[in-house]
């Protein structure tokens, strides 16, 4: 019974922890210009990051090192320190990102402007990275981001025309008012809202905090493979509203409003109220996982001591730098710059950066070194090389493709 | 000096001929004993004939997986061999220099790179 409620929780903790502020802004403003005609790309993308957390979480298990770890390992000093540049500056705009999502769904919540309260929403992921457990922390963001399948069922309350949605979906094409390259542009940022490197990085050091073994195995299998899927799902009921409501009045999403807007228009008040928890959770989730993914990243390269299982004194660069972090993207969005554009800027960045950490993890769980039998099987090599060639892709095309469509204007 | 100088660095023979590059220098742990681990003692410099970049850690064993990744690194890192501390007669900031007769070894690990 313990374990049948272990594997439960771990699932509805991958769901509600699926969907971050990439996914939120990148799904509404796909479904709101291309309509559903992108939901394959939701579909890769998930398939994609259940293959990563699958492998990086076998690694994280059987050796017990992290994804830095590893790639500080194999790449030598050079070439894994410009992967570390990349990936943490890269990560930084998320962790900005995220604590402007948390802002800006306050600001829903209390009509106080966002900038206010950006601090708080600082120091509340702060004071939950100092004090509190991993698991709680894990399992109370995961659980109430649950709220957001309030987009699927505004979804249904909206009584769309299912013909059509599955139409775009199934037969995609490029909508007559958007050009190709667009399309693009934004299959790119799709992949990447779904296969943020950080997911890999929380994951497989969060493998390490909770002590995984190879017996946990099984387990996280499960939580990725069932979570992860119906998470996707999520994604592409927040695309479904706004294909619904906000494509034929002709708003493309600019702001977190417009998000939540057909919600209100489904669901009510009842909805707004769920989908407000749901954001506020999701974002904060998110900011909790990208700041510690931060820490886990510095800290696993230059081979201090982390985790949140140690007392913050006995890992006090650790935490340190995710003070710094916090700081400096309080900084950014001091500015006044848009969270939400900075929330498109990071999910296509983070599609640029993927191989950077995805190669070394390929590389290493075929290490029988450090996996012993639990190497890569052939059916997840293939399908791996598969996706080293998509990533490689998505990522080699996304500048150009950023500088011809004016990043996607 | 430090190690970072010595990456890199352009590989000769007694004549001057090039050999290639140091890839990858190897440590053995067999020094002063500490609570830890032992003290490092270099025991030599991987050298690559066609490039100086990361083996990514494929020169080690003799791992065919990920097929065609591993088979494109290897073949990227061809031909390099490890060269003992004994066999180097003079580093200098441009070029390391390799004692007459000096011994090609494999640079894979003894229990893992049998059958290479």
């Amino acid at each position: 019974m313990k374990r049948i409620l272990g594997v439960a929780l771990g699932i509805l903790t991958a769901i509600g922890g699926f969907v971050d502020i990439g996914d939120l802004v990148t799904n509404a403003v796909v479904g709101s210009r291309f309509g559903l005609s992108l939901v394959w790309v939701v579909a890769v993308g998930v398939v994609g990051i259940c293959l990563f957390a699958n492998m990086s979480g076998r690694v994280a298990a059987a050796s017990g090192r992290a994804t830095f770890e590893v790639i500080r390992e194999r790449l030598g000093p050079r070439a894994g320190l410009a992967n570390l540049s990349a990936s943490f500056l890269i990560n930084l705009m998320t962790v900005t990102a995220e604590i402007g999502g948390v802002a800006l769904a306050l600001q829903l919540a209390s009509s106080v402007h966002y900038l206010l309260w950006i601090p708080v929403a600082a120091v509340a992921v702060w004071l939950v990275i100092w004090r509190v457990k991993f698991s709680i922390m894990e399992n109370v963001t995961g659980l109430l981001g649950l709220t957001l399948i309030v987009f699927a069922v505004a979804l249904f309350l909206l009584k769309p025309d299912w013909g059509v949605l599955a139409g775009q979906a199934l037969a995609p094409a490029v909508p007559a008012e958007e050009t190709a390259p667009t399309y693009w542009y934004y299959a790119i940022a799709l992949f990447g809202a779904a296969m943020t490197p950080y997911e890999v990085f929380f994951f497989s050091s969060g493998a390490v905090e909770e002590g995984w073994t190879v017996k946990d195995l099984v387990q996280s299998r499960i939580n990725v493979l069932v979570g992860f899927p119906l998470g996707g799902l999520l994604s592409v009921a927040i695309a479904g509203c706004a294909a619904v409501v906000l494509l034929p009045a002709g708003i493309s999403v600019t702001s977190l409003s417009q998000v939540i807007l057909p919600v209100a228009e489904g669901a009510g008040k009842l909805g707004l109220a769920f989908v407000l928890v749901g954001v506020v959770a999701a974002t904060f989730g998110a900011a909790l996982e990208t700041t510690l993914s931060s820490g886990y990243t510095l800290a696993q390269f230059f081979g201090w001591s982390w985790g949140k299982f140690r007392r913050p004194v006995q890992a006090a660069r650790f935490h340190l730098s995710m003070i710094i972090c916090l700081l400096v993207g309080i900084g950014v969005l001091a500015t006044g710059v848009d969270p939400v554009l900075v929330t498109e800027y990071s999910v296509v960045f983070s599609a640029i950066a993927l191989p950077l950490t995805y190669l070394p993890i390929l590389i290493v769980s075929n290490d029988p070194q450090y996996m012993g039998k639990h190497v890569n099987g052939r059916a997840v090599n293939v399908l791996a090389l598969a996706y080293l060639v998509v990533i490689l892709v998505a990522s080699v095309a996304a500048i150009p493709l950023m500088i011809v469509t004016g990043a996607g204007a | 000096m430090i190690l970072g100088d010595l990456l890199g660095l352009p590989v000769l023979d007694s004549d001057g001929g090039r050999l290639g590059k140091a890839a990858d220098i190897r440590f053995v742990l067999d020094g002063a004993p500490h609570q830890l681990m032992s003290d490092a003692r270099m025991l030599g410099i991987v050298v690559s004939p066609h490039s100086a970049a990361s083996f990514l850690g494929y020169e080690r064993t003799n791992l065919t997986q990920p097929w065609p990744l591993a088979h494109l690194l290897r073949w990227r890192h061809r031909g390099s061999f490890l060269v003992l501390w004994e066999d180097i007669a003079l580093i200098r900031k441009d070029a390391v220099k390799l004692r007459p007769g000096f011994t090609r070894y494999s640079p894979a690990l003894e229990d893992l790179g049998r059958g290479r």
